[in-house]
């Protein structure tokens, strides 16, 4: 027994001359909690996929209890008592709980080629057990919320204690990025109850969340590990700056280029607006430049809200007016028509073409910027494409790229340019635009939707958290149970505080 | 449209992955072959080669049509050419296309895959000089006249006069009295029409008997047997007869006559004249009382001898009339009387009247 | 599907504040007889809308609800509901075999001319039987081995492989049909026990296994999770292709059951033994409620499918529909059945935001 569960030495990672790890030393101690930060393409990714044996290091070593060890494969890597749970989810939502567990490594559930059903789930109860999670083994995975999936994943990652001769090491991958208030909670005390028997790696980009559950902070930066603070001795402005390499103030959400906006001229009027068992009675204005925040829990309607004014669900109350005119909103094709744009929160569902390039995706919604009659112009589409890569920074090798392939911001960053192209565009209707980007992408994105302000484009906005609600909006409606319970007025200067809000929403 | 068996729709199916394969090679083919296309009409007429076009020589139907053509063949003293094509319509345009490679005049004697191949074989034989008569498939608004003297003839089969025929054999079968039930072909098809019209046809004649259901069952003999176990269901033992727009389908019947314990007791009757309904007809325990032939012996030599004559200039074909050059010939009912004259090759002696006078046969005018 | 197995209760995650109130109370008491059974067949709209027919037709025409019709429907239902139940493997996967004609001609004539028959002298009784059934798992091993290695499409590979059976059948078959001769195999095609065809008997075996191997096999386990997230799967360690090709053998036995099983019933080896049972197949899978993206549905989901296909048939048949219209309505059906599917599919992917 060493006080060293897992070790990195030396590591080192290339693609195609690319070097995305370099040399990287990196040490977990017993029943500690360590955390991992940095922006996108500082290498935590590949380091946790050479941990959990998917790429194969191009040098250094790994050593496991004090052991030198080679992963292979990922199998290898759990048998070792590394357990991941992913950032993308990595759950097959169509097979039970149980089978999810012990997929691939059925043990003692699965005897000479014959499920044992009964052993199978008494097997994963122990494992939904070791955190205290009433959900049952027998449950269709796509019958469980996100916040359930995660626990399952974590009692997944959990299960690697029993193949393992040694204690867990648990890998948990931006595993708060789909969570939100009491979920997050819930994931912390798991977090504290795992700690007496496992090691844990902490990687997310929520930087107040990484110093509460962190022993100790590793910082990423470029390939390569540019500081580790202990948790007393470090803040969060510090390792922003760290992290970035600059100051995290208000200038973060680009506070100074709001301006105000009344006196001017409406864009979008909601009156009365309902939908039977969502919401009802919602009325807002929207003028030419102003971002009106939309927050509540989950189940408060404001998902729904924002699903009905871009025409993805009808609405039997109320109206909506856009530019003096009511409009009907009973597509998303007539939405677009009238000069909406929406940007959702699953962006591997509804936002991006899968497939597609870059620049096809880019003028997915809009090609008549780039099109003479029905034909593309492909020339012009390729100077448009590398004008708006260029332009959002979008980090990707060329405008032909398969959209799949970049990394979840830079996909974020072509979804707002899909919209950004369409010269029609009058209101956008940003879903939780940030969720799951890291400081640097969210810093864009911000600075972003100050430019679309200062074009006179309407943004109704579902933030991811209190702060970048009240930093990015000029009004914001806090609803509850389907109402509107509280109007903000949010202008520079006149910011309510986030306390302020919670009254409302809970 | 032929219905004999299942190998020229199956063949079609099988073969129609290859085809999207062979339609560049089939294409390289055909531009390369009509740079060959020199007309060879000034050839020596007493070296005419003698080609059958047929689907393939696994096929019964198809193996007596050559067999017919190699009595001919030795009539004359040559061999006959087979072009044998897989119901791969595009295999058929090529080896046409390729035969004027031997620079020789030809007589061609073909059953085209389908009434839309017909027109590109005739106009291919055409500029390559050659002369043809063509089977079975041509589309009803074209016809031998309007291409030229190089397609001498088409002969067809008329479902409908030999339709009400055996339809009568049928019903005398049951004694002129009771209820049948019908299993059509696939229903637009004009062979599947002109047969069931030939039914009604003689159902008018025969007062005594009843038209019980009529059912498709899409000339298959699987789904014949399903439609026929319902069918007998439905009318329980009303059903005196059985009538089927072909073998495949009555054989199908039959199983479920078998199943039903009526089998030898209700009368069948069919088309087309495959082994397996001739064995039927010839044993009679199971009561397939009759089938349609075509003779695929004539189909082979007598028309084969009516292109070769034309090419010889034997038959001057601008001479002929309208009526002689799209013609449908005689089919003759098998019963157990004469079943031995379907089951084996004709001699060439039996079979000669027909090669020196190819209209023997003759039965009507197609238009 | 509309409805899910018994033991889920929970509403969409749009709904109610999510993590506040427990997901599933862990099981309940052992779910009933019935709550079984519609946990295996899928409740909702196929299970209804065959309830509906049966009712239906039972009402309108006087022969559908008697002994005859019964065994005949039975008997029609049989070999469809084979290789139904070898597709649904396939599909799960969120592939499709498209070699079902092709396959079933093969393995019927390497069945006919392995047993006594017309045209050789062999007679190897059920070692013919055995032969024509591996003559489809072979098939089967093509089509999985050259789309999961090959990676090529499964509906290329297996329109392809179609294409081969065909073709090897149509050798085979050389000019007519051979008989089957061996009267103890061609009665297990023919004649009833009871009220119940032979070839159902045989059917519903194939239906208990395929059950089996769908619930407790690691073929039938990963066909789910493969079908719903194939990278996914392979992460975990799993042999993806290997469980991919079995999928497809247990398909390609399917057709190869079936082609045996129609050649005992018409008592002859034929090339077209299996026309016109690709589409049907397809549908009935569809039709049960087995998505074509993979995932989701299952063998007992399939034996609705293929009931209500061949009640449809006799059913139109029984009423005197006339024959043209018979197919106009049974598109109509399918329509109807693909848009219900993929209205239920939609609510799915709504529920997984």
């Amino acid at each position: 027994m060493t006080d060293t569960v897992l070790e990195v030495r030396n590591l080192r990672k290339e693609f195609r001359g690319v070097v995305a790890l370099d040399d990287i030393s990196f040490e977990l101690r017993r029943h500690e909690v360590v955390g991992l930060i940095g922006e996108n393409g500082a290498g935590k990714s590949t380091l946790l996929k050479v941990l959990s044996g998917i790429y194969k290091p191009d040098g250094g070593e790994i050593l496991r209890e004090g052991k030198k060890v080679t992963f292979r494969t990922a199998a290898e890597s759990a048998a070792a008592g590394i357990g991941m749970v992913h950032q993308e989810q990595s759950l097959v939502t169509s097979i039970s709980v149980a089978e999810n567990i012990f997929l691939g490594v059925e043990g003692a559930g699965v005897a000479a080629g014959v499920y044992r059903w009964g052993t199978l789930r008494k097997l994963a109860q122990d494992q939904l057990d070791k955190i205290g999670s009433p959900i049952s083994p027998k449950t269709r995975v796509e019958h469980l919320t996100f916040a359930e999936r995660q626990m399952v994943e974590l009692a997944k990652a959990l299960s690697v204690e029993e193949r393992a001769d040694s204690e867990p090491v648990i890998v948990l991958d931006e595993p708060t990025s789909v969570l939100e208030g009491d979920e997050l909670e819930v994931l912390f005390d798991q977090i504290d109850r795992l700690r007496k028997f496992a090691s844990i790696v902490f990687v997310s980009h929520r930087l107040d969340e990484v110093l509460r559950v962190s022993d100790r902070v590793y910082v990423f930066k470029d390939g390569q590990c540019v500081a580790v603070r202990d948790r007393s001795e470090v803040d969060v402005d510090e390792l922003h700056r760290l992290m970035v390499g600059r100051e995290s103030t208000a200038e973060f959400y680009h506070e100074a280029k709001q301006t105000a906006v009344i006196g001017e001229p409406v864009l979008m009027e909601v009156s009365n607006l309902g939908k039977t068992k969502a919401f009802e009675d919602v009325n807002f204005t929207l003028r030419a430049g102003e971002v009106v925040g939309i927050t509540g829990v989950l189940g408060s309607g404001r998902e729904e809200l924002s699903r009905v004014l871009f025409g993805a669900e009808g609405f039997d109350q109320g109206s909506i007016t856009l530019g003096g005119k009511t409009v009907g909103l009973r597509s998303p094709v007539e939405a677009v028509r009238a000069g909406i744009g929406y940007i959702p929160a699953e962006r591997r569902i509804e936002g991006i073409a899968q497939g597609l390039s870059v620049q096809e995706n880019i003028f997915l919604a809009d090609p008549s910027t780039v099109s003479a009659g029905p034909f593309l112009k492909p020339r012009a589409a390729a100077a448009a494409a590398d004008e708006w890569i260029r332009k959002l920074k979008i980090k990707t090798p060329n405008r032909g790229t398969n959209i799949s392939n970049l990394s979840g911001g830079n996909q974020q960053k072509a979804v707002l340019a899909k919209w950004l192209t369409s010269p029609k565009l009058k209101v956008l209707i940003l879903d939780h635009p940030t969720r799951g980007l890291d400081v640097g992408a969210k810093e864009d994105v911000y600075g972003f939707i100050r430019e679309l302000c200062a074009r006179g484009i309407g943004v109704i906005l579902l933030a991811d958290t209190l702060e970048e609600t009240i930093a990015l909006s000029h009004t914001i409606l806090v609803m509850r149970d389907g109402r509107v319970q509280q109007t903000f007025d949010a202008h520079p200067g006149n910011k309510p505080r986030p306390v302020d809000l919670v009254e409302g929403m809970v | 449209m032929n219905t004999f068996g299942s190998l020229p729709r199956w063949g079609k199916r099988a073969a129609g992955v290859a085809t999207i394969m062979a339609v560049a090679i089939g294409l390289g083919a055909c531009s390369s072959a009509a740079d060959d296309n020199k007309p060879a009409a000034s050839g020596d007429k007493s070296d005419v080669l003698l080609v059958q076009g047929i689907r393939s020589l696994s096929n019964s139907y198809h193996a007596n049509w050559a067999a017919g053509g190699d009595l001919f063949g030795e009539s004359v003293g040559k061999k006959v050419i087979v072009l044998s094509d897989e119901a791969d319509s595009q295999k058929q345009l090529s080896l046409v296309k390729g035969l004027a490679a031997k620079g020789q005049v030809y007589a061609l004697n073909i059953d085209p895959n389908t009434s839309s191949d017909t027109e590109a074989i005739v106009r291919t034989v055409t500029e390559a000089g050659g002369y043809v008569v063509t089977q079975w498939n041509k589309p009803d608004d074209l016809n031998p006249w309007d291409i030229g003297d190089h397609w001498v003839a088409h002969i067809g089969f008329d479902g409908t006069g030999i339709g009400k025929d055996v339809s009568q054999t049928l019903f005398d079968s049951m004694g002129g009295e009771g209820g049948i039930i019908a299993l059509q072909g696939i229903l637009d098809n004009k062979p599947a029409k002109q047969r069931f019209a030939g039914l009604q046809e003689a159902l008018k004649a025969n007062p005594g008997i009843t038209l019980l259901d009529d059912q498709t069952a899409n000339w298959s003999r699987t789904e014949a047997l399903s439609v026929t176990q319902t069918l007998l269901a439905k009318h329980g033992d009303k059903v005196k007869g059985v009538w089927a727009a072909n073998d495949e389908m009555a054989l199908g019947a039959l199983e479920a006559l078998k199943a039903a314990g009526l089998a030898g007791k209700v009368p069948i009757i069919g088309f087309d004249a495959v082994p397996q309904a001739l064995d039927e007809i010839k044993s009679g325990t199971n009561k397939y009382v009759a089938t349609v032939s075509t003779d695929p012996w004539w189909q082979g030599g007598a028309a084969l001898s009516l292109a070769y004559k034309a090419a010889t200039g034997e038959i001057d074909v601008s001479k002929l009339s309208h009526d002689q050059r799209a013609f449908y010939a005689e089919q003759s009912i098998v019963t157990k009387d004469n079943v031995e004259k379907y089951t084996k090759a004709p001699t060439l002696e039996a079979l000669k009247p027909d090669l020196d006078d190819p209209f023997k046969r003759f039965s009507a005018a197609i238009n | 599907m509309s409805q899910s197995g018994p033991q889920v209760a929970d509403s969409p995650a749009t709904g109610t504040p999510s993590r506040a109130s427990s997901p599933t109370p862990p099981d309940p008491t052992a779910p009933s007889g019935f709550a079984r059974v519609r946990g295996l067949i899928g409740g909702g709209g196929p299970a209804v809308a065959l309830v509906v027919l049966i009712a239906f037709f039972s009402i309108a025409t006087p022969n559908f609800f008697s002994v005859s019709n019964a065994s005949s429907l039975l008997s029609q239902l049989s070999i469809l509901l084979v290789i139904s139940i070898g597709l649904t493997f396939v599909i799960l996967l969120g592939s499709l075999d498209l070699s079902v004609e092709g396959v079933m001609a093969s393995s019927s004539l390497v069945f006919v001319l392995l047993a006594a028959n017309d045209r050789n002298d062999l007679s190897l009784g059920f070692v013919a039987l055995i032969a024509g059934v591996l003559t489809g798992s072979l098939f089967g091993l093509l089509n999985g081995v050259l789309h999961v290695y090959l990676k090529v499409p499964s509906f290329m590979v297996t329109l392809g492989t179609g294409a081969i059976g065909v073709g090897l059948a149509t050798v085979l078959f050389g000019g007519r049909a051979p008989r089957l001769m061996d009267d103890g195999l061609r009665g297990l095609g023919f004649g009833n026990v009871g009220i119940f065809p032979k070839l159902a008997l045989i059917a519903i075996l194939v239906l208990i296994v395929a059950l089996l191997v769908q619930k407790f096999t690691r073929v039938g386990r990963y066909g789910y999770a493969i079908g719903g997230d194939e990278p996914v799967v392979r992460l975990s360690g799993v042999n993806v292709e290997r469980y991919k090709v079995l999928s497809f053998v247990l398909a390609g036995t399917g057709s190869g059951i079936a082609g045996v099983m129609a050649a005992m019933q018409l008592g002859v080896g034929d090339v077209s033994i299996g026309a016109g049972f690709q589409f049907t197949a397809i549908t009935a899978v569809v039709l049960g409620g087995t998505a074509l993206v993979g995932g989701i549905g299952g063998v007992g989901k399939t034996l609705v499918g293929a009931a209500i296909i061949t009640v449809l048939a006799n059913g139109l048949i029984l009423l005197g529909v006339n024959p043209y219209v018979q197919i106009s309505v049974q598109g109509l059906v399918i329509v109807v059945a693909v848009v219900a599917t993929g209205w239920s599919l939609r609510k799915r992917v709504r529920a997984i935001k």
